[in-house]
């Protein structure tokens, strides 16, 4: 009873956790700098010092976020009907009782546009944020790497927390994939039936 | 904000017409601040330093501009920051205290708090701020420490000819148009400069932008983008919040009995 099955290797928990950290600091130290939240910026010992952390924060990301690509990317970027079908219901959010969600491989559509979002955001906050940091004298240059900057920073603050919502009290039973890497045979049967038919234990 | 008519605002009057290009207010200012001066190059003008420095607050710049009643017109133009009610280096700071506002209305700088972003560069639309070795924010701040204490600014108290006068804002649009300006460079610009220019020609012909203004897309940020990022994030946790209360967490059982 209650075999498990193993849905993300120690590499990948591990990548999630730094990107998960790197990025709420940077939203929080990104929110002191738009609204010059002298509170916050004392919390991390000044504004000069929180202007490091976030640069600093900032690299820690986009190495974490490129190295998700081996994970995540070309799955993320193969859809078929299955998940234009997900799409039109919605996933199976929109509605209170069970449902019947189209079958999903080890991530589902919702997930696989997710990913492909923050990777875009996080490509164009990352590079913007490079340009802010180490390219000076070029007005144009800084005042529109300042408006992609804060667009991407806007994907990140309504994607996050709704992230962070899916995979905690929306779907009881999946934080434990960001602790363990496991989940019970029984419920990935339910939630991923076609990878688990791929690996042979549906 | 301050507004243009505010009674206590404080601002430089600049007259080119008499102006001889002393210098005088260059040097003055570097003695005050005590600013070291910068190695230049000749560039084919009596102009120097060529333009605003992180050790050069305030420049003249030698515009030679000839006409027909004049074929050696020499325009000097004393310039430094102007001191905007409506700062685009102000708006886009994101350290607080680094640019300030003291009560005479000038946009002073604290060289401690500044955390050396450079994107007042960016915000500004004059071109003014500059930045030193240590990576700090270096520009005119209205000689803030002298003018708190009843001192005129070095600039101007050392002018010997009156192309530099300081005051109260007001009194010095009035006196300027007393003397046959009619129209003051910075009177209404972006709320009202505090660096006004009384000009006989087109500003163009100073060298002055006709129609400063804050780069529009520092605005779109101010006034979009920044209340967006706050809605977008209070709507997601606010929306996460509803569907949970409203349509709870995700049921999947259905799926499997059918399969």
């Amino acid at each position: 009873m209650n075999e498990m099955v193993r849905k993300a290797s120690t590499e990948e928990i591990v990548n999630h956790w730094i990107m998960a950290v790197s990025c709420i600091l940077l939203i929080i130290t990104g929110y002191a700098f738009l609204f010059q939240l002298k509170a916050l910026g004392g919390l991390f010992g000044g504004f000069n010092v929180m202007r490091a952390v976030h640069n600093w924060s900032g690299v820690v990301f986009i190495v974490s976020l490129v190295a998700t690509m081996f994970n995540y990317l070309h799955e993320s970027l193969s859809m078929g009907a299955d998940d234009w079908n997900w799409i039109k219901m919605g996933g199976g959010y929109l509605s209170k009782g069970p449902v019947k969600a189209p079958p999903m491989g080890k991530l589902n559509t919702g997930q696989k546009l997710y990913y492909l979002m923050i990777l875009v955001a996080g490509i164009l906050i990352a590079v913007s944020g490079f340009s802010i940091w180490f390219i000076q004298g070029n007005r144009a240059l800084t005042q529109a790497s300042h408006l992609v900057h804060n667009l991407a920073f806007i994907l990140f603050v309504v994607g996050v927390p709704a992230h962070i919502y899916l995979g905690t009290l929306a779907n009881p039973g999946t934080f434990r994939i960001m602790v363990y890497g496991t989940v019970p045979v029984e419920f990935a049967r339910k939630k991923y039936p076609k990878w688990m038919k791929e690996i042979g234990k549906l | 904000m301050t507004t243009p008519s505010k009674k206590d605002r404080k601002a430089i009057l600049v007259t080119p017409e008499i102006c001889i290009g002393c210098r005088g207010c260059q040097t003055a200012c570097k003695s005050w601040n005590q600013l070291p001066g910068q190695k230049t190059k000749n560039s084919g003008t009596m102009q120097n330093p060529p333009d605003l420095m992180p050790s050069s607050y305030n420049i003249i710049r030698y515009s030679e501009v000839p006409s027909e009643a004049n074929p050696v017109r020499w325009l000097f133009v004393s310039r430094r920051c102007m001191h905007c009610d409506d700062a685009g280096c102000m708006k886009i700071c994101p350290a607080p205290g680094a640019l300030y506002r003291t009560k005479e209305g000038a946009v002073a700088f604290d060289r401690e708090k500044c955390i050396g972003c450079k994107l007042c560069v960016a915000g500004c639309p004059f071109d003014v701020p500059r930045y030193d070795k240590d990576g700090k924010v270096a520009k005119c701040h209205l000689c803030y420490d002298r003018i708190a204490e009843g001192l005129q600014p070095a600039c101007t108290k050392t002018c010997p000819t009156g192309a530099l006068k300081f005051g109260d804002r007001d009194k010095l649009i009035e006196s300027a148009k007393q003397a046959g300006y009619s129209k003051i460079y910075g009177e209404a610009d972006l709320g009202g400069l505090g660096s006004l220019f009384a000009f006989k020609d087109a500003p163009k012909v100073y060298g002055m932008n006709e129609n400063p203004a804050i780069p529009e897309s520092v605005i779109f940020w101010h006034n979009v983008l920044r209340p967006l990022a706050v809605i977008g994030l209070g709507g997601a946790v606010v929306g996460a919040l509803i569907h949970y209360a409203a349509i709870g967490p995700h049921k999947d059982e259905e799926e499997v009995k059918k399969s």
